[in-house]
């Protein structure tokens, strides 16, 4: 079989399988299908051999403008269609469709034509995709794909061998006499079968292997999450040191209803521990729970106090966009009282740290609703106080009891009466007395909190916060210690804070009596901006950060609920506006319509000279009309600088000739003309010369002397091209 | 109506009797027949450059005048004089040897700018102006002129004006051996052009000229030929580049060689084959070392250099 012959088929064959689709997957109207299947069939024998059936179809063959007429009124007919008769956009579309396919099935001359069909396939077969989701669509798929594959790697193969103007009729004279070429031999048959079966293969792996999540699976690099140390259920003394020189961005946290003046620091609670062995501390409290539900995406981890106490302090909402991390904790600021987002389930520990159930590889967003406890007045007086059993073995647990850590303590908090005094005067003793430093390898002492309080007095965020811990509750008062983050760089592009691993730190948290737990923080304010310099490096990083934000919120977030709801949308739209159009057309043609009749059957009835007139009268409006659209007065000042003729076939097979003879190194430079190109070649290659004349005589004529080149002389010139190719071949 | 491709090889035909040995030169002097254009003939004495003027009067059916240019020659030696009239008591113009289709003017460069100059309207505008008085030149209208180069005493220059008016400049050149001893084996005549047969009436030769006018020219090749006229402008070379008379010209000898050469349509070769013959008298070569360059050879060379710049269209 020859090339073009084959390309004919498989196009043909495409065109087939994805109408085959269309029938299978929606209800058509018996004649068109009746229709397009004759139509197709027809085509399917015309490629083959029997002669009877291509002298029927070259009979029939109808000219362009007849064809674009026929498009033009299957346009026409596919809104009234869409309007009226099947009332709906997809399947007037698919009916439309369908008149377009047989009307390009009789029309294969161009190999543009060749891809518009091709294209009106892919559609049929989207389209088809659409409208149904049954198990037949898949050996429907596999034939479109096998179809598919080897109509491009014929159209590669012909296209080769074939001048763009030219048409693909005139390409079988070449395969003829070049014999093995341009024949489908029995590689091409297989690596074309290979190639379809190994695209499906690899389709088939990439459809399992890829999930269909909204946010991109493979994201940072593969899939790997920031590790960070400090928020599994025991840390060593020191964990929080070694990230705090990582800059990479662990959240974003958006404020809502505040100023970033309001809060100056905040504070994203992480995890809170109660038992520290000297050397770790540990969270024996980390049974966790289900926090409930309340509506679809709203976790409520505490209820609001509100009611009770009126004054309490105001809530703060703030989203958080958290990057995957190598915890399942959930960061929010403190104390949070609702959890809201698309989050699997959400779980809380008795020290009210938040998690989910498994780390999560993609970035995620919530928002959270917080508020911290205030100090209430009554908290502000000396009482006794009693705790429970439970609570004291948890919260004023020290590891081995050192007395001068106990002392230390005492002293610190000599003459004050009550609990929340006596933590403020151990926080301030903390701060003023002890520096700042992250090069403190304390981890490696046999004690390192009392290394820290007594003998070096340097040490960084977790040092500080433990050793408050154990001095309040060396003297009774319940405490416990906080990682987390401190969000302190403030993003003024995109307005969020940008916290950093360089960000974790450690805090305590007081238990007041009837205040509840309070946050304090006794490490020097100084301490926690460590890198935050180089300003105007800064500036262009935080503006950089902001743009990456907004890319995370509107593409890579993007998911199927997002795709659905559009696709709800527009469907309504398409339904209001249908019914809008075919209210204000049916407005516009109801009385026209009426008027019309009247006036007709008021002709009719009336004189025969007035009917005349009428007929006259749109004859010559008619052809007002035509000669109109043929003249164009209106674009006459336009239509010689828009004629602008798309280069002529002859010369491109002149182009190709310059090339070939210059492969044979008669090379024509660009400042030679034509004739004289011709007399080089007579010098030097005679054999070729009366070839050479030919085409270059054709070009001349063609190309400056708006003579179009008849289809039979461009046939000739080829031969001639191939005849010096064969020459050239024969030398 | 004749058949321009059949009529334009008969002429060609008719001349090569008498000038042996330069189809290229008679192909010339045709264009610039066709082109309604004036020649200008610069070689060395004796190599034929009268005969070719002549034998291309004999070939047309046309009259056919020679003033041969003298130090002493007048203006009103060539375009008439008014002379008194007796009997009719009024000033009575006596056309001068201008009046005729095909006008000799032979060794221009031996007569004073004066008398070269009263060429000028001749040859531009196709008439004559004398005493407040216009008189038309009969159509077709050509000057041929000759030159000889090689002599410089007692001879004055063609002004650049004049220079421009000419369509082209050819040169001759010697024949070939076997070409010469044709023209020795010839047998005696005193006139060899006088035997000529005309071939073309005064009518063919303007419905010729009709003809020219309708040949095609691409965009393109107009293109080609500005910039080939820019070119030209902006070399370094020259002092003095193509006039927009210029281009006029060589547009229209490209036109008239296609239609000589058979065509209805211009090619990119017609343009480039003509360039040098019809842009090199139309230069002014830039003084170098203080000396002014008037050679012919030499601006040719100038201008076929920058045609071989030009890239042509594809």
């Amino acid at each position: 079989m020859f090339l073009d012959q084959a390309l004919r088929l498989s196009s043909v064959l495409l065109a087939s399988v994805s109408f085959v689709g269309l029938v299978l997957a929606t209800y058509l109207p018996e004649w068109l299908m009746i229709l397009t299947g004759l139509a197709l069939t027809l085509a399917l024998m015309q490629t083959s051999e029997f002669t009877v059936i291509q002298h029927v179809v070259t009979r029939i063959k109808l000219s362009t403008t007849t064809w674009n007429i026929l498009v033009l009124i299957g346009f026409l007919v596919f809104w009234i269609d869409s309007l009226w008769i099947s009332g709906d956009f997809l399947q007037a579309g698919i009916h439309f469709l369908l008149i377009l396919m047989m009307v390009k099935l009789y029309n294969l001359e161009r190999r543009r034509d060749y891809l518009h069909l091709y294209a009106i396939s892919l559609v049929a077969i989207l389209a088809a995709a659409s409208l149904t989701a049954d198990l037949w669509y898949l050996p429907i798929f596999l034939a479109y794909l096998f179809a598919g594959v080897w109509t491009l790697l014929l159209f590669q193969l012909t296209k080769n061998s074939e001048d763009a103007g030219g048409s693909v009729a005139g390409l079988r004279s070449l395969q003829e006499r070049s014999e093995g070429h341009g024949r489908v031999t029995p590689q091409l048959f297989w690596m074309a079968n290979g190639l379809a079966v190994m695209t499906f293969a690899l389709t088939l792996v990439m459809f399992f292997a890829i999930p269909r999540v909204g946010a991109g699976f493979y994201q940072k690099s593969s899939g790997e999450n920031i590790r960070t140390s400090g928020f599994s259920n025991t840390v060593d003394l020191g964990a929080i040191g070694p990230i705090k020189r990582d800059p990479s961005v662990v959240m974003r946290v958006e404020l809502l209803g505040r100023s970033r003046r309001e809060i100056e620091r905040l504070y994203l609670r992480g995890i809170a521990f109660d038992r520290y062995d000297g050397k770790s501390w540990a969270n024996q409290l980390s049974h966790r729970r289900v926090v409930s539900e309340d509506s679809p995406g709203t976790f409520t981890v505490r209820r609001s106090h509100s009611q009770e106490a009126p004054d309490l302090g105001s809530a703060l909402r703030h989203n958080i966009l958290l990057e995957p991390l190598d915890t399942p904790v959930l960061f929010a600021a403190p104390f949070a009282e609702t959890i809201t987002g698309r989050l699997p389930a959400v779980q809380a520990d008795l020290t009210g740290a938040l998690y989910l159930p498994f780390s999560s590889s993609t970035r995620m967003e919530y928002s959270a609703v917080s508020r911290s406890n205030p100090v209430l007045p009554a908290d502000l007086q000396s009482q006794p106080v009693s705790y429970s059993e439970a609570f004291l073995k948890h919260f004023v647990q020290v590891p081995v009891q050192s007395d001068r850590i106990t002392d230390l303590a005492r002293e610190v908090v000599e003459g004050k009466h009550n609990t929340y005094e006596k933590a403020v005067a151990i926080q301030d003793h903390l701060s003023r007395n002890y520096r700042y430093s992250l090069d403190a390898p304390l981890a490696e002492q046999a004690d390192p909190l009392e290394e820290f309080l007594f003998t070096r007095k340097t040490g960084y965020c977790e040092h500080y916060a433990t050793a408050m811990v154990i001095m309040l509750r060396a003297i009774g008062i319940p405490a416990r210690l906080v990682t987390g983050f401190l969000a302190t760089e403030w993003n003024e592009y995109g307005n969020y804070y940008v916290v950093r691993q360089q960000d974790a730190h450690a805090w305590v948290e007081v238990h007041l009596p009837h205040s509840g737990w309070i946050m304090m923080d006794p490490t020097p304010a100084s301490g926690e901006s460590v890198g935050h310099a180089a300003a105007a490096w800064q500036t262009l990083g935080r503006m950089l950060d902001s743009v990456r934000l907004r890319w995370s919120r509107i593409f890579v977030q993007y998911s199927a609920v997002d795709q659905l709801a559009i696709v709800r949308g527009l469907q309504d739209g398409s339904v209001t506006a249908r019914n809008r159009a075919k209210d204000s057309l049916t407005a516009f043609f109801e009385p026209l319509a009426a008027a019309l009749g009247e006036a007709a059957g008021h002709l009719v009835s009336g004189n025969f000279w007035r009917l005349a007139a009428v007929i006259i009268f749109v004859l010559i409006a008619s052809c007002l009309f035509v000669w109109l659209g043929r003249m164009r007065p209106w674009n006459r000042g336009y239509s010689k600088r828009e004629v602008r003729r798309e280069e002529p076939a002859i010369t491109q097979l002149y182009k190709r000739m310059i090339t070939f003879l210059g492969g044979r190194g008669l090379l024509k430079p660009a400042t030679m003309a034509p004739l004289e190109f011709l007399r080089i070649t007579e010098a030097q290659w005679a054999e070729a010369t009366s070839l050479v004349a030919a085409i270059t005589a054709l070009y001349c004529r063609g190309r400056f002397g708006q003579q179009p080149v008849t289809q039979e002389e461009f046939r000739s010139a080829q031969a001639n091209l191939r005849q010096l190719m064969v020459l050239e071949r024969r030398e | 109506m004749i058949n321009p491709t059949q009529s334009i090889c008969s002429i060609q035909e008719n001349i090569s009797r008498v000038i042996k040995g330069k189809p290229l030169v008679i192909e010339m002097t045709v264009v610039a027949l066709l082109a309604r254009g004036h020649l200008l003939l610069e070689d060395v004495p004796g190599v034929g450059k009268t005969t070719l003027a002549h034998s291309l009067a004999r070939s047309l059916d046309c009259s056919f005048k020679r003033i041969q240019f003298t130090s002493d020659l007048l203006p009103s030696d060539i375009v008439g004089v008014s002379i008194f009239n007796r009997q009719k008591q009024a000033f009575e113009f006596m056309p001068g040897p201008i009046f005729a289709n095909v006008v000799l003017a032979d060794e221009i460069n031996r007569t004073t700018p004066k008398t070269q100059s009263s060429l000028l309207e001749a040859m531009s505008e196709a008439q004559i102006s004398v005493d407040n008085q216009t008189y038309p030149l009969s159509q077709p209208f050509m000057v041929i002129a000759t030159q000889n180069p090689a002599e410089y005493h007692g001879t004055f220059p063609l002004p650049e004006s004049q220079l421009d008016r000419f369509l082209m400049r050819l040169r001759i050149g010697y024949p070939s051996l076997e070409e010469e001893r044709k023209v020795l084996d010839r047998s005696p005549s005193l006139h060899p052009a006088e035997d000529l047969q005309p071939i073309l009436t005064a009518q063919d030769v303007l419905d010729l000229q009709a003809q020219v006018d309708k040949v095609f020219v691409d965009e393109s090749l107009t293109e080609y030929l500005l910039s080939i006229v820019q070119a030209t402008r902006q070399s370094d070379l020259l002092s003095l580049g193509v006039s927009t008379r210029g281009a006029l010209a060589l547009n229209r000898a490209a036109k008239a060689l296609a239609l000589v050469r058979g065509r209805t349509y211009c090619l990119p070769d017609d343009i480039k084959e003509l360039a040098p013959t019809v842009l090199s008298h139309r230069i002014m070569v830039t003084r170098m070392h203080g000396v002014r360059q008037q050679s012919f050879e030499q601006a040719e060379r100038i201008i076929q250099d920058i045609v071989d710049s030009v890239p042509v269209p594809v």
